[in-house]
């Protein structure tokens, strides 16, 4: 007999029972449906304690790495302490270091947070405005190259987060931040892998943070990152990503840019669809990030998934526009 | 005897179906309008139940939710020849998997066990 805890309390499990049903039997309401691995409503998160085998199975590397696991499958034989999924609700207070408006409307943001938080590049965080009103953002910095969180907050027409952070919020001073969440981002072991990144406007954040993260864990396989615009002034970090082509041999650097006047290396006219469908030729031999406006993600996604991609090689991050 | 759903080859036969199955639904003129819009990642999980319960394995679906999570697709027009287009996707794609003809047949008459339920009949 083993036991769980949940919600601050020693919850025992009878021989062969699972997290789930002993939770169900404790009263706890738990999000579940299938109840047989498929359909990962009932996902949790451990935070101490070893998970048995086969309570992730199914589940992305992302996902596995965070400790996640499905409480249907979970019949533990040693004691586990479990929460349920973004439960975590502690904010940390971060100071403001770099400022810039690196392009017209959009920022890049460097702040340093009084207590070190534990991310990977291409998850995101929220910022608090107040209370009640945050945004998220993901994350370009690399925690083991970076000694400050990076964000590019492109600036949203009655955008309030936003504006705000563009216009009022300056160096040196304090936001409020929460924990980094998220299952886009480089999982470590398997360094030959063929890595496809594509996205347009901010979301080259994320993008850049899981290729710079990637080589620094020394992946080996090609990395593509495909950067999607309309027109030539919407590129950013442009001259910076044609250095790291320069110094790394296996990163490769294309912008698709629809209405350039010419097209140069990097830069291509091509849309960012015809781009990553040339480049990953044989789908299925691909891990792919895709990364920003939440339309243009998913038909990103449906192109490569149904060129070969498996989905569970296919890590996204969409934005997608609150309306407040 | 071993069950269906250990001879197919149980939860990793599932794992490895879905995205054959899928890309054949999602490339299906007949039926893919009514996957139009819908989040990718989230159908995969649906597929993965769909499949585990087709394949003979452990499932706790109701009546009432098949009746439930198809009501808007019957208002759309779903109806027995989108059931058997599904069915017979799901038959290429346990093909495609070696699976053998006897147990494709009885996948596909569990499949057809749910028809009435998802076509809210």
């Amino acid at each position: 007999m083993s036991h769980i805890i949940f919600d601050d309390k020693r919850i025992e499990l009878d021989d062969g029972q699972t997290v789930l049903s002993a939770l169900l039997d404790s009263g706890y309401e738990i999000p579940n449906s299938c109840r047989a691995g498929a359909c990962q409503s009932c996902m949790m998160q451990a935070v101490e304690g070893d998970i048995p085998d086969g309570a992730q199975q199914g589940l992305k590397d992302t996902h596995k790495a965070q400790g996640f696991f499905l409480a249907c499958s979970c019949t533990p034989v040693t004691p586990l302490q479990i929460t349920p999924l973004n439960s975590a609700d502690s904010r940390i207070t971060a100071t403001v270091i770099e400022h810039n408006e690196i392009r017209t409307g959009i920022l890049q943001l460097r702040m340093k947070p009084e207590q070190t938080i534990d991310y990977r590049a291409g998850q995101f965080i929220n910022i608090y405005k107040d209370d009640n009103l945050s945004r998220s953002y993901s994350l370009a910095s690399v925690t083991e190259l970076d000694d400050f969180l990076e964000l590019h907050i492109r600036r949203i027409e009655d955008g309030i987060v936003s504006s705000w952070l563009h216009d009022e919020i300056k160096i040196g001073d304090s936001l409020q931040i929460q924990d980094a969440s998220g299952d886009c981002f480089y999982i470590p072991g398997t360094p030959e892998e063929k890595i496809l990144l594509a996205g347009t406007g901010t979301g080259l954040a994320p993008l850049i943070g899981i290729a710079r993260d990637a080589l620094q864990q020394n992946h080996s396989g090609e990395i593509h990152l495909i950067h999607g615009a309309k027109q030539i002034d919407d590129l950013y970090m442009h001259q910076s990503l044609i250095d790291m082509a320069k110094q790394f041999t296996n990163f490769h650097y294309h912008a698709s840019v629809l209405q350039a006047d010419k097209a140069v290396d990097p830069v291509s006219t091509d849309s960012i669809d015809k781009l990553i469908l040339e480049i990953a030729t044989e789908a299925s031999e691909w891990k792919s990030y895709l990364c920003g406006d939440v339309d243009i993600v998913n038909s990103l996604k449906k192109k490569l998934f149904l060129a070969g991609a498996s989905m569970s090689n296919i890590y996204t991050d969409p934005f997608i526009s609150a309306t407040s | 005897m071993s069950s269906l759903f250990e001879r197919i080859g149980g939860e990793a036969a599932v794992n490895a179906a879905v995205d054959i199955f899928y890309r054949k639904v999602l490339s299906d003129d007949r039926v893919n309008e009514f996957f139009d819009g819908v989040d990718m990642e989230q159908q995969i999980n649906k597929q993965k139940g769909f499949l585990t319960m087709a394949f003979g394995g452990p499932n706790n679906y109701t009546g009432k939710d098949m009746r439930e999570g198809h009501k808007h697709l019957v208002a759309r027009g779903l109806n027995d020849s989108h059931v058997d287009a599904i069915v017979e996707l799901l038959g290429a794609t346990l093909s495609e998997l070696g699976v053998a003809a006897d147990d494709i047949q009885a996948v596909a008459d569990i499949a057809n066990s749910v028809r009435d339920d998802v076509l809210n009949k």
